[in-house]
């Protein structure tokens, strides 16, 4: 066993240190205060862009460029650690998004030449972003309506989608949809839909509980005509059944980075708790103490449990149940712990404009988002005790 | 960065889970009836040389370190905790004295295989340690007898040869260790040492050797009703297949899990010396919280089953519930770990020396 960090994992750790807490807690801080995402001309995302980020690691010819981002442990540590200064704000982040690894994994090269070329060497912040979610299926991702069907050399989509991380802002938005509805994964494709299409939209920014900083936005696919190449991965490799696994490999990298957020809003809000236990001399009191001793103990054990799920996935293992135990217990962990610190904090917690408070608002859609904490157990409980689909 | 255990470790643990199989298991009634592991058991358990897993080498020990327990601990736990107890001599009474500098060669009177040193502390009843002498009743302590014990208080610790009666009591838990109400009459220590650091070393150890015990009870009794849940038919499937008991399965497992990576994680650092007396703690105290969870509800899967003692569910709820009060049980963990955790701004900051 080994639980040390390496070096270039420290030092990109270090720099995230800086730079959550000189830009992304206070703009995060801002759009909460605002109730509206960081808007898209916002000076921090051009900061964004002269720091690196909203870039893609994908290069032209296949070669990734290399870093803390190629082993799953580090980028779980990293997300970790963006969290604690806000989770909000690392997804309004600029960059190809979640898509992203499935662009890698499953697009062919003229698409990612295509689609992820422009997030080699960013000109200006650029999103892109998934569309699964719609009005009738969240958790039940087979259920999805939107429809695709082939137009001669194209195809037309049509139907609706909701809370979709940066739509309105994205280059191009991977849709999901299905071909035929009654035949669920298996009939499921996703396609490119560029920003502008005719049929696209409109756009409505939702308003949300916590999380402000990116945006969240629902949508409408009426008669978009997209071309044949728009496809993911094209015709041919979806012979092999492999619609809805491209759609749920994006999910299995997710779900650790989701729980690993979770530790960090969790351990943001242990942080506070203890400088305000600390400003009002609240160490004598046992209860206090207690409290600190439970937050700290829980958010440990979810991070040990979210870093065994990274390890597998470095190791190329099967980490199904692993990732699935990290989410549904980290979140949970999130949730207690911000909850705890309001205890702590009493009625100052509900004045609306304290850190424990956002940090308790943002925690929730930690348990709601990749799988509720209860697909979490029902994909473990598969495993566990063969509990039938 | 590695979560997983190097080979040579798998390897002992592997033996002593192999022992546990074979030698602890099929005999875990009769070792509870007769309050003792037979003769056999013992021998075998020398020989295979787990005896000595902390011992020192220059002791011809196997001079082995926490995360070795651990490990061990666990598959003993998984057979019979109460058995484990019995069989290793020292148990934690060898942490005092390893950490804190007494001579750990007086430590075993011979070289006898059903030697018993035990290890109490002011955490576990009544208990004085003075220059002048140390007094005191510990309401129960998992043995019959006793051939020295080693007395723990703060940051002294003592070994006492004499003057101390163990009365048998019934036992709740663990009752293959003996049960015993100990009596300390005002008797003077020729060994007391006064050691600040090693006592939390000492201390930190002694909890984790109790937590992974823990995390065997809780292993056998995840197993045994995720088995039975799996089998047992009501309405017409699997009661697993009912989604109230698959999910309270799930969380069960996940419960063990955690708690094991946190003893794991604290026995590293112990080893590796790096400050680690709240993360022992803490995963003591963790290791009872997730007990509380596993042991009432395995019974609970088996239904009136469990509560019978054809099965061994009932047994390890009792005996996790009986580890869990050792050492102060829950209260002074938490007390120990929130003491350091309030020393610092950012307790879990990632990279703390280097690690996580």
């Amino acid at each position: 066993m080994d639980f040390r960090v390496d070096q270039e994992t420290q030092d990109a750790l270090e720099k995230l240190k800086i730079w959550g807490r000189e830009f992304v807690r206070p703009v995060g801080l801002e759009a909460d205060r605002e109730g509206r995402p960081i808007p898209v001309g916002h000076a921090f995302f051009d900061r964004c862009l002269e720091r690196g980020d909203g870039r893609t690691h994908w290069r032209p010819g296949g070669a990734e460029k290399s870093g803390p981002h190629s082993s799953a442990l580090s980028r779980l540590l990293l997300a970790e650690e963006f969290a604690y200064w806000d989770r909000g704000v690392m997804v309004a982040t600029p960059g190809p998004g979640l898509p992203e690894l499935s662009v890698i994994a499953g697009g062919t090269e003229e698409q990612k030449e295509r689609f992820l070329l422009p997030f080699v060497k960013p000109n200006r912040p650029r999103w892109a972003c998934f569309a699964m979610t719609e009005p009738g299926a969240g958790s039940d991702a087979a259920a999805i309506q939107t429809k695709a069907r082939k137009d001669g050399d194209g195809w037309i989509l049509n139907g609706a989608k909701c809370f979709i991380g940066g739509a309105s802002r994205s280059d191009w938005i991977l849709v999901q949809a299905t071909l035929d509805v009654s035949k669920g994964r298996a009939a499921q494709r996703a396609f490119f839909v560029e920003q502008g299409t005719a049929g696209l939209g409109p756009f409505k920014i939702e308003k949300k509980m916590g999380l402000k900083a990116y945006e969240s936005s629902s949508f409408s696919l009426e008669n978009v005509r997209v071309p044949a190449s728009n496809l993911l991965g094209g015709e041919e490799r979806y012979q092999q059944k492999a619609g809805f696994k491209t759609a749920m490999t994006t999910f299995n990298a997710g779900r650790p980075v989701i729980a690993a957020n979770a530790v960090g809003i969790a351990r943001a809000a242990l942080d506070e708790t203890i400088r305000m236990a600390r400003e009002y001399e609240l160490f004598d009191d046992t209860r206090v103490r207690d409290r600190i001793e439970a937050m700290a103990r829980k958010i440990r054990m979810a991070r040990l449990i979210c870093l065994r799920a990274g390890q597998l996935a470095d190791e190329q293992q099967p980490n199904i149940i692993e990732a699935s135990m990290s989410k549904a217990m980290a979140a949970q962990v999130a949730q207690e712990t911000t909850s705890q610190g309001l205890e702590l904090i009493g009625t100052a917690g509900a004045r609306g404009d304290h850190l424990i408070e956002k940090l308790y608002r943002d925690a929730k859609a930690m348990d709601i988002v990749e799988g509720t904490g209860q697909i979490q157990r029902m994909i473990i409980s598969r495993s566990l005790v063969g509990l039938p689909r | 960065m590695n979560l997983k255990p190097d080979e040579n470790l798998e390897l002992i643990a592997e033996t002593a889970r192999r022992f546990g199989a074979e030698m602890l298991t099929p005999k875990m009634r009769s070792a509870e009836a007769q309050r003792g592991v037979d003769k056999e058991t013992r021998q075998a358990f020398h020989e295979i040389g787990l005896a000595g897993l902390e011992w020192p080498e220059e002791k011809d020990g196997a001079g082995l370190g926490s995360l070795a327990r651990v490990l061990v601990n666990e598959e003993l736990g998984a057979a019979d905790a109460g058995a484990a107890l019995s069989l290793d001599s020292l148990g934690p009474a060898l942490y005092p004295i390893l950490e804190m500098g007494g001579d750990i060669a007086q430590l075993l009177p011979s070289n006898a295989d059903d030697q018993r040193v035990l290890l109490v502390s002011e955490l576990d009843g009544d208990l004085q340690v003075e220059t002048q002498g140390v007094k005191g009743v510990i309401p129960w302590v998992p043995a019959s007898r006793a051939d020295a014990i080693v007395v723990f208080k703060g940051d002294r610790a003592g070994i006492l040869r004499s003057g101390f009666t163990i009365e048998p009591i019934r036992g709740s838990g663990l009752r293959a260790a003996g049960a015993g109400e100990l009596r300390i009459m005002n008797v003077e220590t020729q060994e007391l040492v006064v050691h600040p650091a090693g006592a939390a070393r000492a201390r930190a150890r002694t909890r984790l050797y109790i937590a992974s015990l823990l995390l065997g009870v809780m292993r056998a009794a995840c197993d045994f009703s995720r088995e039975y849940a799996k089998e047992r038919q009501a309405f017409g499937k699997p009661i697993g297949h009912h989604q109230a008991l698959a999910f309270l399965i799930t969380d069960m497992q996940m419960a063990l899990d955690g708690a094991r990576l946190l003893v794991r994680h604290a026995a590293w650092r112990l080893d590796h010396d790096l400050p680690s007396e709240s993360q022992a703690a803490s995963a003591l105290a963790e290791c009872i919280d997730a007990s509380r969870l596993i042991g009432p509800n395995s019974v609970q899967i088996l239904g009136g089953h469990g509560f019978m003692s054809d099965y061994p569910v009932e047994k390890y709820m009792r005996e996790g519930r009986a580890l869990g009060l050792l050492f102060g049980g829950f209260d002074a963990a938490i007390e120990e770990s929130s003491r350091h955790l309030c020393q610092s701004d950012a307790p879990l900051a990632i990279g703390l020396e280097g690690t996580v």
